[in-house]
């Protein structure tokens, strides 16, 4: 393992945090997990303001995005880091539970770099996460920038 | 009284009128001559004008000119001194010149007279013709079925044709006379003052109009107004001509309500549509959360606490785990099938065949190893939503699949029973466990089951999707079915 991308979680619900977290843990990828629990919250870390005034620049290596949030929902997240120059390079997932088209076509749309939905099945969760993890943090280069943990 | 029109009509007309000159100088001469004989002297002068104005009344200036000279001569030679001669003395002369201008103006003025009432014949005939004509005219206007009458400025009737008869009820008698307003109860979409303005303004008005009959049903008309001036442009009478147009008012009425109520009917629909897409969209979102994590922790419990749980515990969280993904299989299926009325279809052109073949690979897993006995037929290539259809067959034969998982030598037959020029029927038999008819209607209702979970799972959703599909694709579902005996699903789908 060369380097491990820092992952920005965008997630509301606090189970879902803990079952992605503990998803992400068995695979020991959790060490560069930044959770926000809203849209708002997510942008203020993108552009380093309100309480993450002080956290080093640099760009995540891959977002993984709720669509269901509150404040800022998942999409206009996802509009804004996609019309944003500095921001645009970000690869971006969708977790989500829908699997409502309109949601996958207006996130495809939208530039998402993936779409993917939760399962139910816990085993096949985590596998999803523990694929996710591994791809966007290890496996794939992220874009110049990005917060990396040598 | 010398009365000579001769009544022999085969002479020829001047002879007729000369003799008439010559007869009547002759009967005036004789009747001189014989009242001098009574001694009656001096009549002979009037009754010589008498002969002579009886020839120009009736025979012309012509025949009157002769008259008068023969009654010149006659009376020189019968009357004046000397007598029997034609000679004619000095003293004699004046009386002569007068009798002559008293005659000529006596055959001026009759002629006169004559030009006048000849003139009044021949207009009195040209009106009569005139009058003739009217009249074939006017009962030529009898004769179309089309309404139509006739009224002076002060709206009262003066023409009414049989077909306006005919459709207010009302005979030309009843109707004549009468105000044509007053008389039908007319109803008028605007201001008469308006109308009256527009119709003096163009010489014409069209629009419809209520109107009631002689037994108080109410009709709608298109009406016709056509404004007749005199010679010096006074107007003088309308036109009317009336088309019945109660029927057609009906009909466009009843279009028009239905179409409203099918408007409301689309609000509604759409509301109800959209209410829906945002139940299944909160369902999508919202119900498949907690059950994920229901699942997510009772799997974290069963694998952190295996040791201080017992059996029991462990059982109940398999059956916890179990009934999670089976209320999640059952949020997925309904959220499948209500996809399907809520999405868009999407027509190409689907070959059946092709379909069919992918499906039976797909369920090979779900044979376990059974060999089934297919038999397909051939198939049409026919318009609609691959995607739909697909699943229309993969329904059908995963349900074929499951059903005759009891059976030694499962058959399963795909084929097409009828292909007509507007639809095609295909169907999908097998042997399986059947079904009791009297649960037919059972079938393809959502979340109905003819059979325990223990013994065929499912949610109950395959049939309802199938037999929605095939409603949007404008075709119809049926199924025949006997107890251990095997089930045949029929699908009919319209060819366009």
């Amino acid at each position: 393992m060369t380097s491990l991308g820092r992952i920005l979680l965008v997630e509301d619900d606090p189970k879902d945090t803990e079952l992605t977290l503990t998803a992400l843990e068995e695979y020991n990828l959790t060490n560069e997990v930044v959770v926000t629990a809203d849209g708002e919250q997510a942008l203020d870390y993108l552009y380093c303001r309100g309480k993450f005034q002080t956290r080093t620049n640099g760009n995540p290596a891959v977002l993984l995005l709720d669509l269901k949030l509150p404040k800022v929902d998942g999409l206009e997240v996802l509009q804004q880091v996609k019309s944003d120059e500095k921001l645009k390079m970000i690869p971006v997932v969708v977790l989500t539970s829908s699997r409502e088209e309109r949601d996958m076509v207006a996130s495809y749309k939208l530039g998402v770099n993936a779409y993917v939905v939760k399962p139910v099945d816990f085993h096949e969760f985590v596998n999803a996460i523990k694929e996710l993890g591994v791809f966007w943090a290890i496996i794939n280069e992220p874009p110049p920038g990005s917060i990396r943990k040598r | 009284m010398p009365q000579g029109k001769p009544s022999i009509s085969k002479i020829p007309a001047a002879v007729q009128r000369y003799g008439l000159a010559v007869l009547s100088v002759a009967i005036a001469l004789a009747t001189a001559l014989l009242l001098e004989r009574y001694n009656f002297r001096g009549v002979e002068f009037p009754l010589f004008l008498m002969a002579i104005a009886v020839t120009v009344w009736y025979a012309g200036i012509g025949p009157a000119i002769l008259a008068l000279v023969l009654s010149s001569l006659t009376f020189n030679y019968f009357f004046t001194e000397p007598i029997h001669t034609l000679y004619v003395t000095r003293s004699d002369f004046p009386y002569y010149v007068m009798f002559i201008l008293f005659a000529l103006l006596l055959t001026w003025f009759s002629a006169i007279r004559r030009r006048v009432e000849r003139e009044l014949l021949q207009s009195r005939d040209e009106l009569q013709r005139e009058v003739t004509v009217r009249t074939q005219q006017a009962s030529l206007l009898d004769l179309t079925h089309d309404t139509i009458f006739v009224r002076d400025m002060s709206d009262v009737v003066t023409y009414w044709n049989r077909g306006a008869q005919e459709l207010y009820g009302w005979a030309a008698e009843e109707a004549v006379g009468k105000n044509s307003h007053q008389l039908l109860s007319t109803v008028f979409p605007m201001p008469i003052d308006q109308i009256q303005a527009e119709l003096l303004r163009t010489g014409r008005w069209e629009g419809e109009l209520e109107k009631t009959k002689a037994d108080g049903a109410r009709v709608v008309v298109a009406s016709r107004w056509s404004l007749r001036r005199d010679h010096q442009e006074r107007p003088v009478a309308i036109l009317e001509t009336n088309n019945d147009i109660t029927q057609r008012k009906r009909g466009e009425e009843e279009v028009r309500k239905l179409n409203q109520e099918l408007g409301k009917r689309t609000i509604e629909l759409e509301a109800s549509n959209n209410e829906l897409e945002a139940f299944a969209y909160s369902i999508s979102h919202d119900l498949r959360a907690p059950l994920r994590h229901m699942v997510g922790f009772t799997e974290l419990l069963h694998k952190n606490a295996s040791s201080i749980v017992d059996d029991k515990g462990h059982r109940y969280m398999t059956m916890i785990l179990e009934s999670a993904k089976r209320m999640g299989t059952l949020i997925d299926d309904l959220l499948a099938f209500s996809r399907i009325g809520r999405t868009e279809t999407r027509e190409t052109m689907v070959s059946l065949e092709q379909i069919v073949q992918e499906i039976q690979g797909e369920v090979l897993q779900e044979t376990d190893g059974r060999t089934i006995n297919w038999k397909v037929g051939p198939l049409p290539d026919l318009r609609g939503d691959r995607s739909m259809l697909k699943l229309v067959l993969v329904n059908l034969v995963s349900n074929a699949v499951k059903f005759t998982r009891t059976r030694p030598q499962p058959e399963i037959e795909i084929g097409c029973t009828e292909k007509r020029k507007d639809g095609v029927v295909l169907f999908v038999r097998d042997n399986g466990v059947g079904f009791d008819m009297k649960y037919v209607n059972k079938l393809f209702g959502v979340f109905q089951r003819l059979h325990r979970a223990e013994e065929f799972e499912g949610t109950g959703i395959g049939l309802a999707t199938v037999q929605r599909i095939i409603h949007r694709h404008g075709g119809r579902v049926w199924a025949e079915g006997l107890v251990d005996s095997g089930a045949t699903f029929y699908l009919s789908l319209p060819t366009p």
